[in-house]
């Protein structure tokens, strides 16, 4: 440093030199903080975006899978719904096809030979399976002198058969709305037995379902098995 | 001299404080910085969100008319075979009514097999 005191014009360029230097001082602080506001801004936003990124994506992720199970919920309840239809139909026409056979069975009485062969037949059925030494017998009232008739040649049949021998008593209690045939029951009227037109028919209808079903529709695509 | 000194102590007081106002500024600039990450991060995030929207809307769109094809073919499948179910039906009925009659007649009176006739 000078020895001697400064003049005026070495304290004014001193003096400019030190407010210069603490300007810039001041110029390069303030950039730096500016430079490292710049980056801080570009980390925050995208933390946040991503962040928040995330949490929707996931969102809608939930979303769509729920829709998409809502879509096979819907897929599913419409086979179900054809199938059902389908079966509805069967149910339908196999209900017609009982009716009908309903109404035909006052036919078969109709048919005297024929008729009369089927009540001996079932009277031998009948005693065969009350296997009792009285038995009562309950036909139409228009069906009575027939089924006496057949009723004492099935006793003949039935000591045939069995060896057992049967008294057959004949009444004509049974309603004659009836399209026919006969109910039985012991002597001591425990045991009954009904083999009329109407009972034969319901028991088919049930027993030969496969069968009907076979012909009807023909054969199940997906069964398997036939014993 | 004294008023020189002070004078000079005066000009470098005001660089200070200049020097000063400029660093305060810059902080001011990092301040609003953040806040502007906050603002315009959240726009993004707008922005994004009703892109995913618009998508997921037209994915549901998709699926309605998937549905609705679905429905339709069902429905005419179903149709079909209903109809196939009822020519069978019509041509098979007066075959199966036969049957069913003809064996409610039918009658096999039989001894039951764990009897044995007697006298014999």
């Amino acid at each position: 440093m000078a020895s001697r005191p400064m003049n005026d014009d070495e304290v004014l360029s001193e003096m400019s030199k030190m407010v210069a230097f603490i300007k810039q001082e001041a110029m390069e602080k303030a950039r730096e903080i500016r430079v490292k506001a710049d980056e801080e801004f570009a980390i925050e936003k995208a933390k946040l975006v991503k962040q928040e990124q995330q949490a929707i994506d996931a969102q809608y992720e939930k979303k769509r899978k729920g829709a998409e199970t809502s879509q096979k919920i819907t897929q599913s309840t419409l086979t179900n719904k054809a199938r059902l239809k389908l079966l509805h139909r069967r149910e339908e026409h196999l209900q017609d096809l009982f009716s009908t056979a309903r109404a035909s069975l006052a036919d078969l009485a109709s048919e005297e030979g024929r008729y009369t062969q089927f009540l001996q037949g079932v009277i031998v059925q009948g005693l065969l399976q009350i296997l009792e030494p009285n038995v009562t017998v309950f036909a139409r009232a228009k069906d009575v002198e027939v089924v006496r008739s057949a009723a004492d040649a099935a006793a003949q049949q039935y000591n045939d058969i069995s060896g057992r021998d049967v008294k057959v008593d004949v009444e004509g209690t049974l309603s004659d709305e009836g399209p026919g045939g006969v109910k039985m029951t012991s002597g001591t009227q425990r045991i009954t037995l009904d083999n009329t037109l109407d009972e034969r028919l319901r028991l088919l209808e049930e027993r030969m379902l496969p069968e009907i079903r076979q012909e009807l529709f023909g054969l199940n695509p997906n069964r398997r098995f036939y014993t | 001299m004294a008023a020189q000194q002070s004078q000079g102590i005066q000009t470098l007081l005001e660089a200070e404080k200049e020097a000063a106002k400029t660093v305060q500024q810059a902080r001011q600039y990092r301040v609003q910085r953040l806040k502007d990450a906050r603002t315009e991060a959240t726009k993004e995030i707008e922005e994004y969100k009703k892109a995913k929207e618009a998508e997921f809307k037209d994915f549901e769109a998709s699926h309605a008319g998937v549905i609705q094809s679905t429905q339709s073919s069902v429905d005419g499948e179903t149709e079909v075979k209903l109809q196939e179910i009822t020519d069978h039906y019509n041509s098979n009925k007066e075959k199966v009514v036969k049957k069913l009659l003809d064996r409610v007649v039918l009658v096999q009176p039989e001894l039951h097999r764990n009897l044995k006739k007697f006298g014999q």
